[in-house]
């Protein structure tokens, strides 16, 4: 018997490695807080009740969990036609300034004032995408490095914002802009709408990548882009577009945020999210539908992160095994080639 | 004027220099075919074992060794599994510096805010430090200066294109199929490149807190680990150029903090923006030469 490499896993091989590689790196996690003098056993259990153990654990995981959906759904779409947004981060903050600024100055009935801030939740993020978007079309520019840059610009420019042009004429919160009049209605009891509208955007996502001849050109320039090029796809265009639509759907996070959770724009809002969901894009293997289970499992991290500081431990301490758990899934993606063969 | 000048150039010789080694770093990773986005997260493990290190009675320089070490661990954990087992590099290098901004912000929370214990200090050369503007900026600086400014650049240098060592480093690197053939041990060049590089950038990490901020807070490295990927990118995967770029990114950072302490008419939000804007910049506006070829593949004999 030797080890050989087989060239194509299926999408139960897939599974079983992604939940191999999580369970391997909570071991590895477990095993770090316990040399740290941490009792494991007693911390997975409060972590678990606490998220699932009665309404208001499931509802706080919700309003983690649909932030992280739309951020995992935008690096996913992305990664479709081969490309990385780590811009996500940045993305969300600028659709949080578009949403807040139409919040604070449009007067209109709440669903229309609430769909002119997706609107513009939606253009923000694009826009702050545009750039390496078209750097990345016709000039071949690295798109890693200049999407991840401008969060940095973009966390600089709401702290500006914040405690200067949008800052609260009440001061009723420091560093933050004034209260915005309209809020996404409760679909549970401390549970917005944004959760169902996260949802549905996923399927529509899913969907037009699916079954849509627009979602096949992209997927085709994502696998070979030479082939799409020659079969004569817009390939330069469907990358413009998804690059678009991946900024503009991280931008709609920020607005469910803005408009949904915190009801200011304020620094630090985006919570690592944008970060987080290219964790989501990379666990769920860029489909659209993996998103849901993978948005999930790093909105249950987060929420033990909110538990475990109860215990003293750094916020951080999750920031670390979330890039553990994708450092394992990398490793794991890797291992699901490998079988035991009878040496030829 | 002169008095500007001279502040300028001394801010710019230490905010570029924190740049410098983890450049160097990467020029060695991605000169031998590994694409190592875990940067960031090595300079902050490098930044906070720095710190810890002399917050227990080690002085400086042992200080910069324990952060190149630690950082050296993690690269070790990074290079077996992108170039032992060929898992992607990208993920990877991002697993790295999630995990290691994080482990680096949960290890130093409780040396957060405090000044360090011990720093590199500034010594004046004598008589050169009595030249006019360049004397004040660049030799009454700390020792470790000079051996990030000229020692690591023109070594580099150096070993890239002047030794056999070198020549097979950057073969892996072009085409790690036919360095196999000639005898060059693509697994293990490629291990020392990306390990070495790594130290480097914990190096790095630890000239930040032990020679320039020196204290450490959360967030203290601050992207600075993505400008040096894209300043080995613009400059062309060259250590001397690369390091040229450093300094120019030296001086624009340098500009926004003489803007806020003269109290330019530019919010400061704006003027700390500049680094992050430039380097985008400089990645859309220099023209970008010389990557090697197998960058980012993984090599495995039994998948030629």
């Amino acid at each position: 018997m030797r080890l050989r490499r087989v060239a194509s896993v299926g999408v139960w091989g897939i599974i079983v490695s992604r939940v191999a590689s999580v369970v391997v790196a909570l071991g590895i996690g477990g095993v770090a807080f316990a040399l740290c003098g941490y009792d494991v056993g007693r911390l997975a259990g409060d972590v678990v009740s606490a998220s699932f153990g009665n309404l208001f654990g499931i509802e706080d995981l919700g309003l983690l969990w649909s932030p992280l959906m739309l951020t995992g759904l935008a690096a996913a779409v992305a990664l479709r036609i081969g490309l990385w947004n780590i811009g996500g981060e940045g993305q969300f903050y600028a659709g949080a300034i578009a949403a807040t600024l139409v919040g604070l100055h449009v007067q209109a009935p709440l669903w229309v004032a609430l769909g002119l801030m997706a609107v513009a939740g939606f253009a923000g993020g694009a826009l702050w995408i545009a750039v390496p978007a078209v750097a990345r079309a016709f000039w071949a520019v690295d798109e890693i490095i200049t999407t991840l840059l401008l969060n940095f610009v973009a966390a600089l420019l709401v702290g500006y914002l914040c405690t200067g042009p949008m800052r609260d004429p009440h001061q009723a919160v420091t560093a933050a802009s004034a209260h915005i009049p309209y809020e996404i209605p409760p679909l549970l009891d401390d549970l917005h709408w944004g959760f169902a509208v996260s949802v549905a955007l996923v399927g529509v996502v899913a969907l037009l990548l699916g079954r849509s001849v627009w979602g096949y050109e992209v997927r085709v320039a994502g696998s070979n882009g030479r082939a799409a090029f020659y079969a004569g796809m817009p390939v330069r265009v469907r990358l413009m577009q998804v690059f678009l639509l991946s900024g503009g759907l991280a931008g709609v996070a920020g607005m469910l945020e803005v408009a949904g959770t915190v009801h200011r724009l304020q620094g630090g809002i985006s919570n690592n999210f944008g970060y987080l969901g290219i964790m989501v894009a990379a666990l769920a293997g860029a489909s659209p539908l993996g998103v849901l289970p993978a948005s999930l499992l790093l909105a249950v991290l987060l929420n033990a992160g909110i538990v475990l500081q109860s215990y003293g431990v750094s916020s951080y301490a999750v920031l670390a095994l979330t890039g553990l758990v994708l450092f394992c899934a990398a490793v794991g993606e890797r291992l699901a080639y490998l079988r035991m063969r009878p040496a030829a | 004027m002169i008095e500007l000048l001279t502040g300028i150039l001394a801010t710019a010789v230490l905010a570029g220099g924190v740049l410098v080694l983890g450049a160097m770093g990467e020029v060695l990773a991605e000169r031998s075919g590994v694409f190592n986005l875990g940067v960031e997260g090595l300079m902050a493990l490098g930044a906070v074992s720095g710190i810890v290190a002399v917050a227990h009675g080690a002085p400086a320089w042992l200080g910069l060794g324990v952060a190149a070490f630690v950082a050296a661990v993690f690269g070790a954990v990074f290079a077996a599994a992108t170039v032992i087992l060929g898992a992607n590099q990208t993920l990877c290098g991002l697993a790295l510096t999630v995990a290691g901004s994080g482990l680096a912000a949960a290890a130093g929370r409780p040396y957060a805010g405090q000044p360090a214990r011990a720093m590199f200090e500034a010594v004046s050369v004598p008589w050169l430090s009595a030249v006019p503007v360049l004397g004040r900026a660049v030799f009454t600086q700390n020792p470790v200066v000079y051996v990030v400014w000229i020692a690591a650049p023109l070594a580099l240098h150096w070993l890239l294109f002047r030794t056999r060592w070198g020549i097979s480093l950057r073969a892996v690197g072009e085409d790690p199929a036919a360095a196999d053939a000639a005898g060059v041990r693509v697994v293990a060049v490629r291990m020392a490149a990306v390990v070495g590089g790594a130290a480097l950038a914990g190096a790095g990490g630890g000239f930040l807190t032990l020679a320039y901020v020196p204290s450490w807070s959360d967030g203290i490295v601050g992207g600075r680990g993505w400008i040096v990927i894209a300043l080995v990118i613009f400059g062309g995967f060259r250590p001397v150029n690369v390091a040229l770029g450093a300094f120019g990114f030296g001086v624009i950072t340098a500009l926004g903090f003489v803007g806020q302490a003269r109290d330019w008419a530019v919010p400061p939000a704006f003027l700390s923006m500049l680094p992050y804007l430039a380097t985008v910049a400089c990645m859309i506006g220099l023209r970008r030469r010389g990557a090697p070829q197998a960058l980012g593949n993984p090599y495995n004999k039994e998948e030629r």
